[in-house]
């Protein structure tokens, strides 16, 4: 990203099967539109949720981690 | 259907298939179809609030997810003009010459599920439904408050689309009503779900919704429900007791209501909105269909049924379930679902899987220890991904990535041309790993696994990018960054996929044997059902005597006589061969899990070990008892069972008592047992009729709280006022008074509309105790089964899994979840059977692959996992260190995400493989 470029932070996000990223898919088959700067990692439960996954994701360098379920 | 012939266990039903317009076979849903289509129409989805087209799907979760055309508005079908859509179809999928097809099938039994029609409150001159905008029935407000609805979730009113301040509900409308509409019954659901909109609707405020109920009595009789209403009282929903004779429309377009108080004064208050809490009704086709197939309604046009044939309809073979016999909720449309499907099952079970085939799966090569060659499949979906994400420079750039051996772009990946090639490829080029970008993986997933098995691979060995739902379809005015976020997601995808394991489905055997707790009227009706469906069955009752708490019970709601059934009942278990009846004893330990248990009970030959693979808990409830209104103390004083038994026996004689008083709520909906019991109000009732019945001139009072005698109960309360029985109600805060005065027993009570004190002398008084539970923790512990805080068996899920538990092979019916009418438990022991023959009639079942395991190496025991495991299914082996039992598991994860030594792992979805798509993420 170069300096000079607004600010468009980088999100992690940790999805629960089930149910949020069902409503992301929904969310799809709507055609409702949001920024590109998020990335989904599919997970079983927001059990599975572990803080590593967050503290990796921070060190590799993401803005923000959005965690769901 | 349109027709049903022949006869139990050999019907011909005729099936008419309307034209959909669309092949289904070829449609993909991708909804290039709708922007084209220039006619527009009201949505009935959304109950007419917004508009949808003539090409289109009926909401988004449909099933399946297949358009159709409405052809009474398609401009092409009406006028033979546009034809857009057909332009539009990436797949060929429209076909405007589409005709209606009738075949016909041979079944064995039928089940009608017809539903309700919601009430049309147009009737209700004085509410002007059809000419005020802000005048709104209750399943409109429902789509209002919907995400998928007009405005998204927002709350708005119609007229103006804007936020209302303050909004009233309005009880009864199109129930307990004989003048507007000729509906004497309760709808049973309203109150409840007026409460939750009210809740709901003040979450979705911005400015504190001031939301307020309009009710006679407010009936939150099930489980649990009696908790949200005072939770709804204490997040400031009004609750105001009163009918509303008008509404008048304000020139801003709000509403006025008048209404009289409690205490007769008149009152006005203007609300900016007004829902109208509708109630069920049959609908005429409904009652036209029902006609012509020959089964019988009830005056109230629901379908008539016994109390002890919940189900069943009077033609031998047609099964009926749902609103359509009766106005319930959702938890009991789905009880009796699964009973309808226990008792069409039922006479059936010797057919059982004579239809099934079974599927060759060639073995899986193993590909343990072999460098992974990745194979990436590129889908286009026509042009649902491809109009917007580059997909042939996501192909190229998946080239590039490491361990990937083959990469093609397709069409649609799913079609099963496609299938077959892509099976080839993986066979011809000896890919490893496949990942697959396209749609989702919630719909796809298990089709491309089902390619991966036919080409010999573990189906463990993928991993899908979910480029178009959630890229292609969210981004479509980004192609650039949807190009790239699609990039990433390959890259997200092949790293995992390259550390991905082959997985074992590990099978188990079943013991097709049950066990039923409970010799009430739940357990002997759930051990002859499963006796019948041909499972030998083990009924266990800690009495000497079958029979439970029935055996008290003079009559059902709908005037049936219990005890003649109860013995019926008993000797058919006694004479079943399948089964053994187990009394006088005790479960004393239970070892194992779904599919293979083994129980030990202790009885009066000793203790002996019984093996099943299933087991249903109905170990009842009991009554409570008093110790208030001088009960123990007068013998004048009695409870229901008490009451019911003695009228049985003969020591009551109706015809002597010349004054009885029922209070109600004893013990119910009290800080202690903050719940309705359910049936009382009704048992007041039936006795308080009973007793008219046989000296007319009985003065009778039943004081109450709110009057409960839901659905069509409501009957027998209305029979009641004829029969001039009297109702006063009371508050708890100023509860009624029962003395000994000299020796005449005298009750006071407060009257809400004189406003003074009510003085009555009974020569009876019968109280309405609560129903409790025994709390029996360590059934529960054994089976590995939660209670709530007021000691019922907990199931899965209220409203979907009713008599589920989370753990799998154990399921509930009767008392033991919660207080019910005997119909209730008798429907309730009928699904508890279903659902355990789901397993019992499997030989062996299959588990899934993705469960967590165990590294020992790093376990220290310290039990942080098998306390947070929410199934139970982690235990200590005898070196004391966690082992996971995989019948059990359920693969969520939390015992991974909880050991502070990282023993426990999760396949499939293991750390290395989230670490590797969070590193390969940017």
């Amino acid at each position: 990203m170069s300096d000079n470029a607004e600010f468009s932070p980088r999100i992690a996000a940790f999805l629960c099967n089930w149910c949020s990223y069902g409503a992301a898919d929904l969310a799809g088959v709507s055609r409702l539109q949001y920024p590109p700067n998020i990335q989904v990692i599919r997970i079983p439960c927001t059990g599975r949720m572990s803080p590593k996954f967050i503290l990796a994701a921070f060190r590799k360098g993401v803005d923000g981690v959005w965690v769901s379920g | 259907m349109a027709d049903i012939t022949g006869e139990e266990g050999d019907f011909t039903v005729k099936v008419v298939t309307h034209p959909r317009y669309v092949d289904t076979s070829k449609c993909i849903a991708c909804g290039a179809c709708t922007p084209k289509c220039p006619a527009k129409v009201s949505n009935d989805y959304n109950e007419g609030l917004d508009k949808r087209k003539a090409i289109y799907v009926r909401y988004a979760q449909a099933v399946p997810l297949k358009y159709g055309i409405d052809p009474a508005k398609c401009i092409k079908l009406t006028k033979g003009k546009c034809g857009n859509c057909e332009k539009q179809c990436p797949t060929g999928a429209i076909n405007y010459e589409d005709k209606e097809t009738t075949r016909d099938v041979q079944v064995g039994s039928v089940i009608i599920s017809a539903g309700f029609k919601p009430f049309d409150p147009s009737a209700y001159v004085q509410y002007s439904y059809s000419k005020y905008k802000n005048v709104v029935t209750a399943l409109e407000m429902e789509r209002i408050l919907a995400a998928s609805g007009p405005w998204m979730g927002h709350l708005v009113r119609p007229s103006d689309e804007k936020e209302p301040k303050k909004i009233a509900w309005l009880q009864c409308v199109g129930s307990r009503d004989v003048n507007t509409c000729d509906h004497p019954y309760c709808s049973s659901v309203c109150c409840m779900y007026a409460i939750k909109e009210a809740v709901i609707a003040k979450e979705h405020s911005h400015s504190g919704l001031d939301a307020a109920i309009f009710f006679m009595d407010m009936r939150t009789f099930g489980k649990d429900f009696e908790k949200y209403y005072e939770n709804a009282k204490r997040s400031g929903v009004r609750f105001i007791r009163s009918r509303i004779h008008t509404i008048t429309e304000q020139a801003d377009k709000s509403l006025m209501i008048e209404y009289a108080t409690e205490d007769g004064q008149a009152k006005t208050e203007v609300f900016d909105m007004v829902v109208l809490s509708h109630g069920l009704e049959v609908a005429k086709t409904s009652v036209e269909l029902a006609s012509k197939l020959g089964i019988e309604l009830k005056s109230t046009q629901f379908v008539k049924t016994t109390s002890f044939a919940p189900v069943a309809s009077n033609r031998p073979g047609v099964y009926v379930c749902g609103a359509l016999a009766g106005p319930k909720d959702i938890p009991l449309s789905v009880v009796e679902a699964s009973a309808a499907a226990c008792a069409a099952a039922g006479k059936l079970s010797a057919a059982r899987g004579t239809l099934a085939q079974t599927k060759e799966v060639p073995q899986a090569v193993d590909v343990r220890g072999e460098v992974p060659k990745v194979g990436v499949f590129v889908c286009s979906c026509g042009i649902n991904i491809a109009s917007v994400v580059d997909v042939k420079a996501v192909a190229e750039y998946a080239k590039t990535l490491p361990f990937v051996e083959f990469v093609e772009n397709n069409l649609f990946s799913c079609s099963q041309d496609t299938q077959d090639k892509m099976a080839q490829t993986i066979k011809e080029k000896g890919l490893n790993r496949v990942v697959v970008a396209a749609c989702t993986p919630r719909t796809h997933e298990p089709l491309f696994q089902e390619t991966l098995q036919a080409a010999g691979l573990n189906k463990y060995l993928f991993d899908m990018a979910n480029i178009r739902n959630q890229d292609s379809w969210v981004h479509s005015a980004e192609p650039e960054k949807a190009t790239e976020k699609a990039k990433d997601l390959v890259r997200m995808a092949v790293a995992k996929v390259a550390l991905l394991q082959p997985l074992n489905e590990v099978k188990l055997s079943v013991n097709p044997a049950a066990m039923v707790i409970g010799g009430g009227v739940a357990g002997m009706n759930a051990a002859l059902e499963l006796a019948g469906q041909g499972f030998t069955t083990h009924l266990v009752e800690r009495d000497a005597q079958l029979g439970g708490n029935a055996r008290l019970l003079r009559i059902t709601a709908q005037g049936e006589e219990v005890q003649p059934y109860l013995d019926g009942l008993a000797k058919q278990v006694m004479d079943n061969p399948l089964i053994t009846a187990h009394l006088a004893s005790n479960i004393k330990n239970v070892e194992g899990f779904v599919g293979n248990f083994k129980t030990t009970l202790a009885g009066p030959a000793g203790e002996t070990v019984v093996e099943h693979g299933g087991a249903i808990i109905a170990i009842g409830g009991q009554e409570y008892q008093p110790t208030e209104y001088l009960y123990g103390q007068d013998p004048r004083v009695m409870t229901h069972l008490q009451i019911d038994a003695a009228m049985m026996n003969g020591e009551l004689d109706a015809k002597k008592v010349n004054s009885a008083v029922f209070i109600q709520c004893v013990g119910s909906r009290e800080p202690e047992r903050p719940y309705c019991s359910k049936v009382c109000c009704t048992h007041s009732v039936e006795s308080a009729l009973h007793l008219k019945e046989h000296n007319p001139d009985c003065q009778v009072v039943i004081i109450y709280r709110d009057m409960r005698t839901f659905a069509e109960r409501e009957l027998l309360y209305k029979e009641a006022r004829a029969k001039g029985v009297l109702f006063v109600r009371y508050d708890v805060n100023q509860k009624p008074v029962v003395k000994k005065d000299g020796g005449k027993l005298m009750v006071t009570v407060r009257d809400h509309i004189l406003g003074r004190d009510l003085l009555i002398e009974a020569d009876l008084v019968g109280l309405a105790s609560a129903i409790v539970s025994h709390k029996n923790t360590e059934l529960a512990q054994m089976f590995k089964v939660p209670i709530d805080e007021d000691g019922w068996f907990l199931e899965a899920h209220q409203k979907l899994r009713p008599v589920d538990f989370a753990t799998d092979g154990v399921f509930m019916a009767g008392l033991a979840h919660y207080p019910k009418p005997l119909e209730e438990a008798v429907a309730q022991a009928q699904a508890a059977v279903s659902r355990a023959v789901t397993v019992l009639s499997s030989a062996e079942m299959s588990l899934s692959g993705t469960v967590a395991f165990i590294d020992q190496r790093k376990c220290v025991g310290c039990g942080v996992c098998w306390t947070v495991c929410p199934y139970q299914a982690i235990t200590q082996d005898d070196k004391g260190l966690a082992v996971v039992n995989e019948a059990l598991c359920k693969g969520c994860g939390t015992c991974v995400a909880s050991c502070r030594s990282g023993a426990p792992n999760l396949r499939g979805f293991t750390t290395q493989d989230v670490m590797a798509q969070i590193e390969a993420m940017l």
